[in-house]
């Protein structure tokens, strides 16, 4: 009798508090399903069939792994709202005699039924949708699906143990509001006066300063290389001047607006500013992340979007040929056997080489300071100086140009790619080298560089007298001997199959030569590429619906919690005189200030960091920046659209509460 | 003409779920004469509330007629209520009704924002009332860092600042200790000598001993009223004491 009282008030505070349930009840649900079906192509035996298993699943895990810690932040913080709601009903049974402990019990059996109504539902919802998750998998990477319908019991498992944790976290959170506060209080909660806030400008400042060099970063470094390591500061200080400027800078810009008299007594402004100074106070940390998730969301897709969409631009920037031969290291000889024993397989597979390049030099990474090389190998590592020197003799230029160059001994031609060399001399490690004179240009380097030469600041092409003068600046600079390095490079025009059986073919009989020698095609490589770019648009996919099912509900609550702050506020400015109209119009302005303020600032953010992806995609070889730039838009498309649905649909949520 | 002409007044609720109508008001009829300072007596639900809800047009009556300047008030259109009420009447309610987000300024400058009035003409305005008011101190400060009597003063400026026609005050020292109760009935008093027109719901003899006359609620009804006339305050609060004490035990004075 009294154990179905209290299951039956936890089942009746459901049904009543079903505005806020309901949502936490579709996410938590919702997110189980993902975690699961993420979880299920982990561990699907048609992944682990595929033939680079290995790699997919390891992106796959890191899948799960941000999938549940999104889930997870995301319960958390829906959870704090549900409660916070509810704590004046809690309150109340406490002043009606109820103890904390019978409200506590309460809450355990609205927690375990919720719970549970969240698993079911979403481990249903999970099995149901996983077939679709995995063809849509298999179809992206463009592999035919072979099992039938499967559960993996370890998705289950994991799925149930890791939701009933995020679950029991919240209901002792929710214990600990209830035991922490007084029965006064919990009636009280949410109508308590406040401060206004100050102006903190040190944040403020800090926040700009921060985001100013972020962009700066982003925008002013031209090395991909260098990129890859400033990025990542470039994005912490971009995250960490959005919180500042959120938190503090929103503030001092409303309160510079209330200085200027005539913007600030107007009916619209004046309601909104002084709204809005208090709004962002308990909302600027929630819309700073809906602004950082937003541009994160945005940039995944279209990064993964366009790699996966321009995969044969990838591969055509990678390959210029169908089949690549290269060798290091390499004398003369050894190239010469390399070049017979290519020719020789071509033949036995029933091939013809057309459009064949080859090309000997040695190319060093080396830290460039003015004219003064230092080999990279001797001198450290750092990307900002890097410099690529390709060196090459006079005889194979003019055999690869057609020219008819000569030089003395201790002479240098030099052709730049990027960069600059001052004066007429280039000294290397010690070892001086006299430039004669510059390139206009040099077709075959241009093309054969055409994927490497757009990672680093300077790059040029230094062409020797003869070989003894190769071979001394390189010893110079990397203190030791080395040999040639050797690229040949031709078509087949044969079909698929043949390039990638004369590829293995190649590759086998490469191993047995006395050389360092590798052989890799086009075709070969396909597959490689489309498991990376499919997997990772996959992800793409996969979490950027989740981000996007996040920053619905984190607007949602958001929106009915201030729902329930501005109510108080409108009934008064309606007795004071202003008409249902005016009032809907006051709220539309409030809200769509604070509401699209993320979206905007997100855009910005893209807009910045546009620079910088792109040179990190051209490091992935995606050179085609208008595809980029076209997937990038279309993305902040499709999410503004979406964001727009969702304002619509809380926007009506909260003049009802506010009309109320 | 008076300036305001309440005529058989009746207001009945029907609630969502009760199957029985409510009758808040009955039949009410009465008139406030310009200059005239006003109070309203009953007992808690005789329907003072309504009866302000109505004059103010926050509210519609069932039938009858509310006239201010023999303008009929459910003549209006909904659509220029907001600025009949922003314009015409001046509001004091019992919980002050102001907002956290504005310094008492502000506060007082919201009805002229709503409509669209000058800085200038704002600043203009405030300066006499501040003046009446002695709160030229507390402008800057915001509502949570005032006491209760001076945020009920601000609530009488932003009344006064739109310079209405009728001021409509809803137990205005019903929040109040007895000390800001009589500061702010003074101030009521010197408003109304400046010529200011004012009514005034209440249950405390205290406050409607204030006014000029006395209107008694009962059962939704005008049950009866008295004029302060050339009688002290204190006889005046003996005479209100007397007539609520004869109304509650039943007495047969208007029968």
């Amino acid at each position: 009798m009294r154990k179905g009282f209290y299951a039956r008030l936890a089942l009746n505070n459901i049904r009543k508090n079903a505005e806020t349930y309901f949502p936490y009840v579709l996410a938590s649900s919702a997110t189980v399903m993902m975690f699961y079906d993420m979880l299920f192509l982990l561990f699907s035996r048609e992944v682990r069939g595929l033939s680079d298993s290995d790699m997919l699943r390891t992106v796959l895990s890191l899948g799960s792994v941000v999938t549940g810690f999104f889930a997870f932040i995301l319960l958390l913080y829906i959870n704090s709202f549900v409660i916070k709601r509810r704590k004046k009903e809690f309150g109340l049974f406490n002043i009606l005699g109820m103890e904390k402990r019978h409200i506590a019990r309460i809450m355990l059996l609205e927690t375990v039924i919720v719970g549970l109504l969240c698993l079911v539902l979403g481990l249903a919802a999970g099995v149901l949708f996983s077939k679709a998750a995995l063809l849509l998998f298999l179809n992206i990477l463009k592999v035919k699906p072979s099992f039938g319908f499967e559960v993996p019991a370890e998705a289950a498992a994991m799925t149930v143990l890791f939701f009933g944790a995020v679950f029991l976290l919240n209901l002792l959170y929710n214990a600990f509001q209830v035991y922490c506060s007084r029965p006064v209080e919990l009636l009280k909660a949410g109508s308590v006066g406040e401060k206004e806030p100050r102006t903190n400008w040190l944040i403020a400042l800090v926040g700009a300063a921060a985001l100013g060099s972020g962009y700066y970063i982003a925008i002013t470094t031209e090395s991909p290389l260098a990129v890859v390591g400033l990025f990542f500061v470039a994005v912490l200080l971009v995250i960490a001047g959005t919180y500042g400027l959120f938190t503090a800078g929103s503030i001092a810009i409303l309160k510079m607006l209330r200085k200027n008299k005539k913007l600030y007594y107007r009916p619209n402004p004046f309601i909104a500013v002084s709204g809005m100074i208090y709004r962002l106070k308990q909302n600027a940390a929630g819309l700073a992340s809906i602004c950082i998730l937003s541009t994160a969301v945005i940039i995944m897709l279209s990064s993964t979007v366009s790699l996966y969409v321009g995969l044969e631009d990838v591969l055509r920037t990678q390959y210029i040929r169908e089949i690549s031969v290269s060798a290091y290291d390499a004398t003369d000889e050894q190239i010469r056997e390399l070049e017979t024993a290519v020719a020789e397989t071509v033949e036995r597979e029933g091939l013809a080489v057309r459009n064949p390049v080859a090309m000997r030099y040695v190319s060093e990474m080396a830290l460039q300071d003015g004219n003064s090389f230092a080999g990279i190998r001797t001198a450290g590592y750092s990307f900002r100086n890097a410099a690529l020197l390709m060196f090459m003799t006079a005889e194979e230029y003019n055999r690869l140009e057609g020219g008819n160059m000569r030089l003395a001994e201790g002479e240098a031609m030099v052709y730049v790619i990027k960069g600059k060399i001052p004066g007429d001399t280039m000294d290397l490690n010690g070892h001086s080298l006299r430039i004669r004179g510059y390139l206009d240009a040099f077709k075959t380097a241009e093309q054969f560089l055409v994927g490497v030469n757009r990672l680093l600041a300077q790059n040029y092409v230094v062409i020797t007298a003869n070989e003894q003068d190769l071979f001394r600046a390189h010893e110079s600079l990397i203190g030791e001997k080395e040999g040639y390095t050797y690229n040949y490079l031709f078509d087949t025009g044969a079909g698929r199959e043949a390039q990638v059986g004369l590829v293995s073919a190649l590759k086998d009989r490469l191993k047995g030569l006395r050389v360092d020698g590798y052989a890799a095609g086009r075709e070969e490589s396909r597959q490689v590429f489309l498991s990376v770019y499919g997997v990772l648009f996959f992800l793409g996919l996969f979490l950027g619906t989740l981000f996007i099912l996040g920053t619905v509900l984190i607007i949602y609550y958001k929106q009915i919690s201030e729902g329930y702050d501005d109510k108080a506020r409108f009934a008064i400015m309606r007795k004071v005189g202003l008409s249902r109209d005016e009032v809907k119009k006051a709220i539309r302005f409030q809200v769509l200030s604070v509401f699209f303020l993320p979206l905007v600032m997100a855009v910005v953010h893209i807009a910045a960091a546009f620079p910088a992806v792109s040179r990190l995609l051209a490091i992935l070889n995606l050179t085609n920046v208008p595809l980029y730039a076209l997937c990038t838009a279309l993305t902040i498309l499709v999410f503004a659209v979406c964001y727009a649905l969702i304002y619509i649909l809380t926007a009506r949520t909260y003049y009802r509460i506010v009309r109320a | 003409m008076a300036l305001l002409d309440v005529r058989n007044l009746k207001k009945v609720y029907t609630t969502r779920f009760g199957k029985h109508p409510v009758q808040a008001l009955s039949n009410v009829t009465f008139a406030v004469e310009e200059g005239e300072f006003v109070a309203i007596m009953g007992e808690s639900g005789s329907g003072k509330t309504t009866l302000l809800n109505i004059l103010g047009t926050l509210d519609k009556p069932t039938s009858g007629e509310v006239l201010l300047e023999g303008k009929r008030l459910t003549d209006i259109p909904e659509k220029a209520l907001a600025a009949f009420r922003r314009e015409q009447l001046g509001f004091v309610f019992q919980e002050f009704n102001l907002l956290d987000t504005f310094t008492i300024r502000d506060n007082i400058f919201l009805p002229l924002v709503l409509a669209g009035k000058s800085y200038k003409e704002m600043t203009g305005r405030l300066e006499p009332i501040v003046r009446t008011l002695a709160i030229g101190h507390l402008l800057d400060k915001f509502p949570y860092e005032v006491s209760g009597g001076q945020k009920q003063k601000t609530a009488v400026a932003r009344a006064l600042i739109t310079h209405p026609r009728l001021i409509l005050a809803d137990e205005p020292t019903g929040a109040l200790d007895s000390r800001s109760s009589d500061e702010l009935l003074e101030l009521f008093g010197e408003i109304n000598r400046q010529g200011q027109t004012i009514l005034m719901v209440t249950h405390s003899v205290k406050a409607a001993s204030h006014a000029n006359r006395v209107l008694f609620i009962k059962d939704g009804e005008v049950f009866h009223q008295i004029y302060r006339g050339l009688r002290t305050r204190l006889e005046f609060y003996q005479n209100i004491s007397d007539t609520l004490t004869v109304i509650a035990t039943g007495g047969g004075v208007h029968a």
